[in-house]
């Protein structure tokens, strides 16, 4: 691996750290209320008793007047724990010639910017990586302090590591995250799902199991959208050794439908864990980015 | 050459840059990195055939761009090898076109190619720089020189007219055909007149004079070695060829040998330039013999010659009496003697009595009977058939006239009794001889014992040539059939008075042989040499390259005639109102000896053509430039819309 290519790309999205709180300034933020019912102050409405309720939600009222078990119940503000998963590695390091900046770069930026506004709502923000040099896994915390420290986690790493045929490595950055994400909190995964190791899609489908909300962000290069090659190429892989000789015009509409399937695929799998799919490309704006990841998370209020 | 042409040609090695490319290009497309290449199916034979294909008409179009580029930028300096006419101030131009036809011209230049071809060449070339406007003439420097076009401004006339030109064995005439070329050109009203040579100059001397001469192509002059064989007789069971070298070592180590001789006898050749004469025994039983020369030289085709099934040696029969004709000192007869001073290769054949089958005449050309005593009818009938077809008799009278036997006559020369003037004048009317030129006049006061008196006869429609002083006739000839009978009314025998001894008589025999030669035809002519035929007889001539044409033309005493010309060595057989004759036409010896002259002018006329030769070719090139530039843009769209239209297709069989 060359010392150019392990230089990360930052393009026009550096410095992450105003760029992110730019774009999280452009993205409405505020404090979100949870859906989860339970002891609170305001009501949240009655429904029918099933045992194991809490005894002392019975709406007597009710029962005196219909004969019916009811169960009262409240909406209180809670805390959210956002669980950042950052896919750092070689093949996050690439750019275009019509992208802003490497795929990392585009990923630390929506990972920073959703940090902002986490912390902004009172949440609290842990990060953690696949692949990758220099990685800092941070620990679950709020306030100001975590937004730096996950901002200078973000600037410090390196997209490297060829994870294409290490599922271990995988499987315990999805383990990491399981243990610090409870019940209620959100998993963003951010990674364009590329030269993952077979099995990857089960492993990231876990996150969301056991009350997370699992969102996987798929960040491509412009490149890597449209194919916008012409003539003979000869094409290779950032991990892995896949070495391809062939005539762009040719192989466009194929490429563009093997890359629709396997986004597809993961839609599908992730539903099926109730996660979901958002689309990116690092040539999108970052304030418009946010906001589909923020509407696939559902805590926009 | 000047550093702008060096510049502008030094545009042309950027021709290795789509070379190179082509080369990155065709050997492997540059590696990229793509991180879903995974994703991307190979198509690889799909991509390399298309590259290969396409890429090869773009190299070719692109290479030949820039090349076209270069030499657009180089051309107002580059001198280009082909001939053209440069034109003072773009005025019209009158150049006659020299061209030599001669043998010398068939001779392979040291490069391989024929000089005459070389020479048409040139000639085609400067004929496609001239202009509407410009006057052309042709001359053909083949001897005689002949103006093959007049000086015109049909330069359509001018293409056909060269197109019709051919190799010939002609002897050389430049100092005619240089002549001739002058006077072509010197009328058209043109102010710039040339006369360009293409020869290579093996000739007589060039005069300097104006136009003044121009020789474009200067390497057609450089001198070969080459050995001919120019003339080959036979005399008896002996074959004697003539050989002509241009020098020693051309002749060194060769020899002459008989093709289909098993003998295989060889008769080599001196070592030394010029004329030699060899000896060869011959089989009689050999047909067609053909002499030939071993080795090679520049020029292969005179290495052979034909052999005349006869002799071509010029047949002349004399009868004359020993007793009465011939000198006091001895030897043979006055006529037999003179005749021999004439024609050193006459082949004299004394007879006593003439013959009575005409079958003994063959062979021979003249007849020279000197006092004829009488005709029998066997031997008139046999001298009519041999006058009728070419031959040329000569009766010399004297005193026997009066002695003629019974039923002899001195028919077919004259009609009637022929009576000897014993005394009577001794001047010839010189006016009436004139046309035999200056010898005429000492045909005055000859010392005669007498002469004989044509007046009283019948010349049997002949003509009278001359006369004496008192318009007695002197010399009568008669047409009969393709020859002549010449009746001369003095005897050859110096008992008889001084006629043999003054150089009118020797005029006189070279006259006759002339006729003979003319009319008979000899067995072995050079090329060029015009054959004639009496208007009224059926000729038909096939020669080395088919039938040789016979034209109708009118001669300069009045009498129209056939004629026709050989211009190929070779051996030429002529049916003659159905009678078979057999020709052979040799090369002129000159052709060989005589080297090749230094061009007029030197250097300075040199200079002055490679000046002239100079073409611009801009405008062409540009318009090639062009193309290219429009098919690359035509590839390229068509390699545009194939591409489209095969990508499904291909990605299917992919």
């Amino acid at each position: 691996m060359s010392a150019l290519r392990k230089a990360l790309d930052w393009g026009k999205l550096a410095p992450l750290r105003l760029r992110a709180k730019t774009v999280a300034d452009g993205v409405y933020a505020g404090s979100h209320r949870s859906r989860r019912r339970g002891a609170g102050i305001e009501f949240g409405g009655q429904r029918s008793y099933v045992p194991g309720d809490d005894l002392r939600f019975i709406d007597r009222h009710a029962l005196l007047r219909h004969g019916t078990l009811l169960v009262r119940q409240f909406e209180t503000e809670t805390d959210r724990t956002l669980c950042l998963l950052i896919d750092a590695s070689l093949s996050m390091s690439y750019r275009g010639e019509q992208a802003p900046g490497a795929k990392y770069a585009y990923a630390a930026l929506i990972a920073a910017a959703l940090c902002k506004i986490a912390v902004g709502a009172g949440d609290r923000v842990s990060l953690d990586w696949f692949g990758g040099e220099r990685t800092v896994e941070l620990a679950t915390a709020g306030g100001r302090e975590a937004f730096e420290r996950v901002v200078g986690a973000l600037e410090t790493a390196q997209p490297s590591a060829d994870l294409k045929s290490d599922l271990p490595a995988m499987e315990r950055a999805v383990a990491r995250v399981e243990r610090r994400a409870g019940r209620g909190s959100t998993v963003v995964v951010l990674s364009d799902l590329l030269d993952l190791p077979e099995g990857a899609e089960v492993a990231i489908g876990s996150l969301g199991a056991r009350g997370k909300t699992l969102t996987v962000a798929r960040i491509l290069d412009p490149t890597e959208v449209d194919f916008p090659f012409t003539g003979p190429l000869h094409l290779r892989a950032l991990e892995g050794e896949a070495r391809v000789e062939t005539d762009a015009a040719v192989a466009r509409p194929q490429y563009l439908a093997a890359l629709e399937a396997q986004a597809q695929r993961w839609s599908e799998r992730l539903l099926s864990r109730g996660g979901s799919l958002v689309l990116l490309s690092s040539a999108d704006d970052p304030v418009k980015a946010v906001r589909k990841v923020l509407d696939s998370v559902g805590g926009l209020i | 050459m000047s550093f702008l042409v060096a510049a502008a040609l030094g545009v042309g090695l950027f021709v290795a840059i789509p070379i190179a490319a082509h080369l990155l290009r065709r050997g492997r497309a540059r590696e990229r990195d793509f991180p879903p290449t995974a994703l991307v199916p190979a198509a690889r034979s799909v991509a390399r055939e298309r590259a290969t294909l396409e890429d090869r008409w773009l190299l070719a179009i692109r290479a030949l761009l820039i090349a076209c580029l270069a030499v657009i930028g180089a051309t107002p300096f580059v001198q280009c090898s082909r001939l053209s006419l440069n034109r003072s101030a773009g005025a019209s131009v009158a150049f006659a076109l020299v061209v030599d036809d001669s043998h010398s011209m068939r001779a392979r230049a040291g490069d391989g190619s024929v000089r005459f071809e070389r020479a048409l060449g040139a000639a085609r070339e400067l004929l496609a720089s001239a202009r509407e406007g410009d006057a052309i003439a042709i001359v053909l420097a083949g001897k005689p020189a002949r103006l093959a076009l007049a000086a015109t401004t049909d330069l359509n006339a001018a293409r056909r007219a060269l197109a019709d030109l051919g190799e010939t064995d002609r002897s050389t005439d430049l100092e005619g055909a240089v002549s001739l070329a002058r006077t072509s050109v010197a009328s058209v009203p043109h102010r710039d007149k040339r006369v360009v040579l293409l020869s290579d100059l093996a000739g007589g001397a060039l005069s300097e004079g104006q136009p003044p001469l121009w020789t474009p192509v200067p390497e057609l002059a450089t001198p070969l070695e080459n050995c001919a064989i120019f003339g080959a007789e036979r005399r008896g069971r002996r074959v004697l060829a003539h050989v002509a070298c241009t020098s020693p070592a051309a002749a060194a180590g060769r020899a002459v040998s008989l093709l289909g001789d098993k003998s295989g006898t060889l008769a080599p050749l001196a070592a030394r330039g010029g004329i030699q004469e060899l000896g060869l025994d011959v089989d009689p039983k050999l047909e067609h013999p053909e002499l030939s020369l071993n080795g090679g030289d520049a020029l292969k085709g005179d290495d052979q010659c034909p052999l005349a099934a006869e002799s071509a040696a010029l047949g002349v029969l004399v009868s004359a009496d020993v007793s009465n004709a011939s000198a006091e000192t001895g030897g043979p007869p006055v006529l037999e003697q003179a005749v021999g001073a004439l024609e050193a290769s006459a082949a004299l054949h004394p007879i006593a009595i003439l013959p009575d089958d005409v079958n003994e005449y063959r062979n021979n050309a003249l007849l020279l009977l000197d006092d004829p005593g009488g005709i029998t009818p066997e031997a008139r009938s046999a001298l009519t058939r041999f006058v009728e077809r070419g031959g040329v008799a000569v009766a010399f009278l004297g005193p026997r006239v009066e002695q003629t036997p019974l039923g002899a006559t001195l028919e077919p020369f004259v009609h009637g009794a022929v009576h000897w003037e014993a005394k009577a004048t001794g001047d010839v009317n010189a006016a009436s001889l004139a046309w035999l030129g200056p010898e005429a006049s000492s045909l005055q006061d000859l010392k005669l014992r007498g002469r004989a008196g044509l007046s009283t006869t019948d010349l049997l429609g002949g003509r009278i040539l001359a006369t004496f002083g008192d318009a007695q006739p002197f010399l009568a000839k008669r047409e009969l059939g393709r020859g002549a009978l010449f009746t001369v009314a003095l005897p050859t025998s110096v008992e008889h008075g001084n006629f043999p001894l003054r150089p009118a008589f020797l005029a006189l025999l070279d006259y006759f042989l002339d006729e003979a030669r003319t009319r008979r035809g000899a067995a072995q002519s050079v090329a060029g040499s015009e054959w004639t035929f009496p208007l009224g007889a059926n000729v038909s001539i096939e020669g080395p390259r088919g039938t040789l044409a016979v034209h109708e033309r009118a001669r300069t005493l009045g009498n129209a005639q056939k004629s026709a010309t050989p211009t190929l060595a070779g051996r030429y057989t002529l049916r003659i109102d159905d009678k078979p004759e057999e020709r052979v036409v040799t090369v002129d010896p000159t052709e060989i000896t005589t080297l090749p002259q230094k061009p007029p002018g030197g250097g300075d006329v040199a200079r002055a053509s490679a000046n002239l030769g100079s073409v611009d070719a801009s405008p062409e090139l540009g318009f090639v430039a062009l193309a290219l530039l429009f098919l690359e843009l035509g590839l390229r769209v068509f390699r545009r819309v194939t591409r489209e239209r095969l990508a499904p297709r291909a990605a299917l069989r992919s």
